[in-house]
Parts: structure tokens; C-alpha cells; sequence
């Protein structure tokens, strides 16, 4: 019921058979919005089902080799080195973008009033509607460039793909953060002020402590975007399937599935081994979403 | 401790400032190189040139960007919103409610390559649409779904409980509370937020390389035709290492829509506000 609950058997009201439809309506449409997800769930499900039946789970998640139209020897469909370039460049760029996140964060919060907060977070938020294949085009021309100048052969890398990426998730890690730290900020805030404990001090000593949980939430949270971004890391990260290094090429999961959906012929086990790479990208964000839940729900109940 | 306070300190200035620094130099970056490359005849003209794209303008691709945005919006207001209404003010089971919060969760975080996976099995494939504007907006719709939906739930559920109460209590109906009360004045922030879904869906590429979006096409005249988009035009140029002056210019126009799609959504968030 809730706090908009309605007086559904007490109480009179005009045009009932109305409001009845009107209710129809919109509860098709949420049903409708429930089934969207099923029937994506569904689809991946069904066409990956070959590929994990001729495969195997196992040759798919662990195996090594990814040579789908190789015809003079045995194809071979596994996609464990993109899985890992995946993870790879996600926990780089979550690194990197904690680094900065939380200071900026920090700063927002502690040394910045109410008033330039509400001015400097939509400007953050800007950094989250730009384009991904925008991101990919900078990471090209200044990252990739830059490693290159640098002496590299070639500077498309994992690197490079770390640091356009944590670009892109910044802006989720910095709102996040901020918003746990201002709370705990106003809490310790006016006992600090009455000891004559400087604001950087307070920074220090009193918010950035306490707001680990927070921080680690935003983390979560950030993984998750982090994982499922496409056009700006398939650009810069040089898309080779070997085993990801640091500085070499790498080509993750839905770089993979953008690449070589266009010459997967539709029913072949090339075809449902990219959509069982798919389906396993989405199970693993589910997990760390459902981690990232009841993470959060514990730290509710803790407060 | 004054040391570890003071690295502390430097600490938080220096990572604003290099937010900041990132913010800035990525428009001026776009819009320096942008501003050579941004003509009317490069707004009005299709692509040309002996390889696509290295000659003429981008007239189709703002035209196709603007069909699949169009189609994604339409249908994810219609049941990101209901969903929403649904949600919040006829659900009387609060289970129900987390349960459809769940899936809009569930939702947000997959990834805008399998959504592309999931439009063209269902639309292209299954249903045979085969390539076109309508597959392609409707999976974009699919992904804004979630991200309009939650604000839209946010926004509802900050109407003031007095206002709808005193409502219930005149004897009104929830479909006219609804439509004369609620909606009205939840309108500046479901503006807001399908603003920004509209910038979401205009610039993701993902979902649309599989399902609707090609290399060169005119303006779609139909909604059963493929289409060319702004991102995957972008794209295109790009790995193509045609024409960078064109590809400045294709970038150049999208941050202008994100600059004015923000700014808007931004003004109209405040409005509820005051």
C-alpha cells in the first residue's frame, strides 16, 4: 500500500469503472516491462543452447582457443582469454577511476558548499552521456597516440583501455561517493566544528574512514558499467585474442560479440558460441548487481 | 598528522582538478577540431566520396539518429512510465513493487551488446523485420526502458502523500489524481529524465550495429528500412582512418546534442526543485 494508499473498499469515489481501466492499462504495461525481461533472458538462453550443448560449458568458459572459421582443423570456441581481458580492463579502469573518484568526491563533499555541489554534479554527470564511440575517438587520437609516442609499436592496449574507461565511469563512482560522504559528513560536522577540528582534518581523519562501505558500492557499481561498455574499449584495446598483458592487445567479450556478429553465419555454432559469450557476460553482471544489493541493503540496515 | 591532512588535502584538490581538467579539455578537444569540419552543405549533404564518407556531410545519419532516438523514446515512455504509475500508485502488494524494482535493476545492468543480441534474435530474426529504424529503436527502447523508469518512480514517489491523500478524500478517482495532480507536477523531472534518456539512446552504437543501423543509406522514408545512425557513422570513419576532419565533425555534432540535452534536462530538473 504505502503512503499513496487507496481507500479501496471505505470511502466513495466518482468514475470507478474508469479508474479501474486506467489501472488495467497501466498494470499491462508494467506486466509488459516484467516480460521484456524474460523474453531477453529467454532468447539469449535459446540461442545459445547449441553452442553450450556441442561445446560444453566447460570448452566455452575455459577454453583457450577462439578459432571459429578455421576449416582445415577442428573449430574451436572458446572465449576464456576475452573473458579475462574483460575483468582485466574493468578492474583497471574501477582502479584508476577510485583513485580520482574519491578524491573528487572528497572534495565535493567536505571543501564544497551545498550550493556549488548542485552547480559542479551536473557538469560530472555530463562525462556519463557522452557517447561511448565519442570516448573511443579521444582514446584513439590523445591515449593510443600517446602511447605511441611514447615508443610503442602500437598503443592500443589494455592500458590504454583502463584509462578511457575509467573516464567513463567516473561520473557513477563520484555521484555515489559524494552522496555517502556529504551524509556522513553533516553527521560528524558540527562536533568537529565545535572541537575546532580543521575541514581537512574532518576529511581525513572522520568521513573517508567511515565511508568505506559506500565506497565500496560505488565500486560495484562501476564494475558493472565498466563490463558491459562496448564501442569505446573495442577502439583502443587493439581487439587480439590472445592472452591479455598490460601493455598488448586484447579484445574483450563484447568487443568479440561486436566484431564478429556481422560474419557469424545465423544457426552455425559460431553464431551461438557468440551468444553464449553474451549470455555469460550478462549472468556475471547479474551477480555482481545482486552483490551490489545486498551489499547495499546490509549497510541500510546497519544505519 | 598534519602531514597525512595535508596529503589528504592535495589529494581531493589535485582529483578535482583533474576531473575538471578531463571535462573541459574533452568538449574543447571536439569542438576545436569540430568547428573546421561543421558546414551547412556538411549538416544538409549525404555522404560521398570514393570511400563513404570522406566527402559531403552526414544529413542521413542525423536523420536516422533522430528516427531510432524517436522510436526508442516513444516506447519506452509509454511503459517506463505506466510501469512507473503502476508501480507506485494501483500495486497493493509492496512485494509486486519490489519485485518490478528488481527487474528494472536486473535490466539497467545489461549490457547495450546483448541488448543488440536480443533485438536482433527477437525482431530481426524471429519476428523477421529484418534490419530496419523500427527493430533498432525499439532496442534502444528496450535499454532506456529501465533508466527512464526509475526516474520516473523517483519522481512520482516525491509527490507530497498530503496532496494525494486530500485528493483520494474529495472522492476523486486514482486515474484523476493521476492525470490532474500527480502528473503535473511530476512533469518537469519526466521531462528531465527522458531528455537524457533520448541523449542515452542517440548515442549508443551497440545496440544498433546488428539490428537497424548501416554504412550508408539515405533518410529513412520507412520504418522497415535500415537505417544510418550518428555513433555508427562515427564508427565507420573512424576505423576506416578516412577522413578525420568529417570524423571531428560527426563527434562535434553529438557533444552538441549531449550539451543541450544536459543543460535542458538540468533547467527542467530545477524547476520542480523551486
Amino acid at each position: 500500500m504505502g503512503e499513496y494508499g487507496f481507500p479501496e473498499k471505505e470511502g466513495i469515489c466518482l468514475r470507478k469503472a474508469e479508474d479501474r481501466i486506467f489501472g488495467m492499462v497501466m498494470g499491462l504495461f508494467a506486466l509488459l516491462t516484467v516480460l521484456l525481461l524474460v523474453f531477453l533472458i529467454y532468447f539469449m538462453c535459446r540461442e545459445s543452447l547449441p553452442a553450450i550443448r556441442e561445446v560444453g560449458l566447460r570448452g566455452l568458459l575455459l577454453g583457450d582457443q577462439w578459432r571459429p572459421l578455421i576449416f582445415t582443423t577442428v573449430p574451436s570456441y572458446g572465449f576464456r582469454n576475452m573473458m579475462l581481458s574483460t575483468l582485466y580492463v574493468s578492474v583497471l579502469a574501477v582502479l584508476i577511476a577510485l583513485f580520482i573518484g574519491v578524491g573528487c568526491a572528497l572534495f565535493l563533499a567536505c571543501a564544497a558548499t551545498q550550493r556549488q555541489r548542485m552547480l559542479i554534479l551536473p557538469y560530472i554527470d555530463l562525462l556519463a552521456s557522452i557517447p561511448s564511440v565519442v570516448y573511443g575517438f579521444v582514446g584513439l587520437y590523445i591515449v593510443v597516440k600517446f602511447f605511441e609516442k611514447m615508443g610503442r609499436a602500437a598503443g592500443e592496449s589494455v592500458l590504454a583501455g583502463g584509462i578511457v574507461l575509467s573516464v567513463m565511469i567516473l561520473p557513477y563512482m563520484i555521484s555515489s561517493c559524494c552522496d555517502t560522504m556529504v551524509k556522513i559528513r553533516d553527521r560528524y560536522a558540527p562536533a568537529s566544528m565545535a572541537m575546532g577540528v580543521s575541514r581537512w582534518y574532518l576529511a581525513g581523519q572522520l568521513v573517508l574512514p567511515a565511508s568505506g562501505k559506500g565506497i565500496l558500492i560505488s565500486m560495484a557499481l562501476a564494475t558493472g558499467r565498466a563490463m558491459g561498455e562496448t564501442m569505446a574499449v573495442m577502439m583502443v584495446m587493439g581487439n587480439s585474442i590472445a592472452l591479455p598483458t598490460l601493455l598488448g592487445k586484447a579484445e574483450t567479450i563484447s568487443a568479440l560479440i561486436a566484431m564478429e556478429m556481422g560474419i557469424a553465419e545465423v544457426g552455425s555454432t559460431h553464431y551461438s558460441a557468440l551468444y553464449a559469450a553474451g549470455l555469460s557476460l550478462m549472468l556475471l553482471l547479474f551477480a555482481i548487481n545482486i552483490i551490489f544489493e545486498l551489499l547495499k541493503r546490509r549497510l541500510s540496515r546497519e544505519e | 598528522m598534519k602531514c597525512k591532512t595535508f596529503l589528504v588535502r592535495l589529494w581531493a584538490v589535485l582529483s578535482f582538478a583533474a576531473t575538471a581538467g578531463v571535462i573541459f579539455s574533452l568538449f574543447a578537444y571536439i569542438f576545436r577540431g569540430g568547428a573546421e569540419a561543421i558546414s551547412w552543405e556538411f549538416l544538409t549533404q549525404s555522404p560521398k566520396g570514393a570511400i563513404i564518407g570522406t566527402k559531403g556531410g552526414i544529413y542521413p545519419a542525423i536523420v536516422g539518429s533522430a528516427c531510432f532516438t524517436g522510436i526508442a523514446c516513444l516506447f519506452a515512455v509509454i511503459l517506463g512510465i505506466s510501469a512507473a504509475i503502476y508501480q507506485v500508485y494501483y500495486c497493493r502488494s509492496s512485494k509486486l513493487a519490489a519485485a518490478i524494482s528488481l527487474v528494472m535493476r536486473c535490466m539497467a545492468g545489461v549490457p547495450s551488446i546483448v541488448m543488440g543480441l536480443f533485438g536482433y534474435s527477437l525482431l530481426v530474426l524471429t519476428l523477421g523485420w529484418g534490419k530496419c529504424v523500427l527493430a533498432g529503436g525499439i532496442t534502444q527502447g528496450v535499454m532506456i526502458l529501465p533508466f527512464i523508469q526509475v526516474r520516473a518512480e523517483k519522481a512520482l514517489r516525491e509527490v507530497d502523500p498530503a496532496l494525494v491523500k486530500a485528493s483520494y478524500g474529495l472522492g476523486m478517482s486514482r486515474a484523476y489524481t493521476i492525470r490532474r495532480i500527480i502528473l503535473p507536477q511530476c512533469l518537469p523531472q519526466l521531462v528531465s529524465g527522458v531528455i537524457l534518456g533520448a541523449c542515452y539512446a542517440m548515442g549508443a552504437a551497440a545496440p544498433l550495429i546488428f539490428t537497424g543501423a548501416v554504412i550508408i543509406a539515405k533518410a529513412p522514408k520507412s520504418l522497415y528500412k535500415p537505417a544510418m545512425a550518428l555513433p555508427y557513422h562515427l564508427y565507420m570513419l573512424l576505423t576506416q582512418g578516412t577522413s578525420a576532419k568529417n570524423a571531428y565533425g560527426t563527434a562535434f555534432v553529438m557533444m552538441m546534442v549531449v550539451l543541450v540535452t544536459n543543460t535542458l534536462a538540468t533547467w527542467f530538473a530545477w524547476r520542480r526543485k523551486k
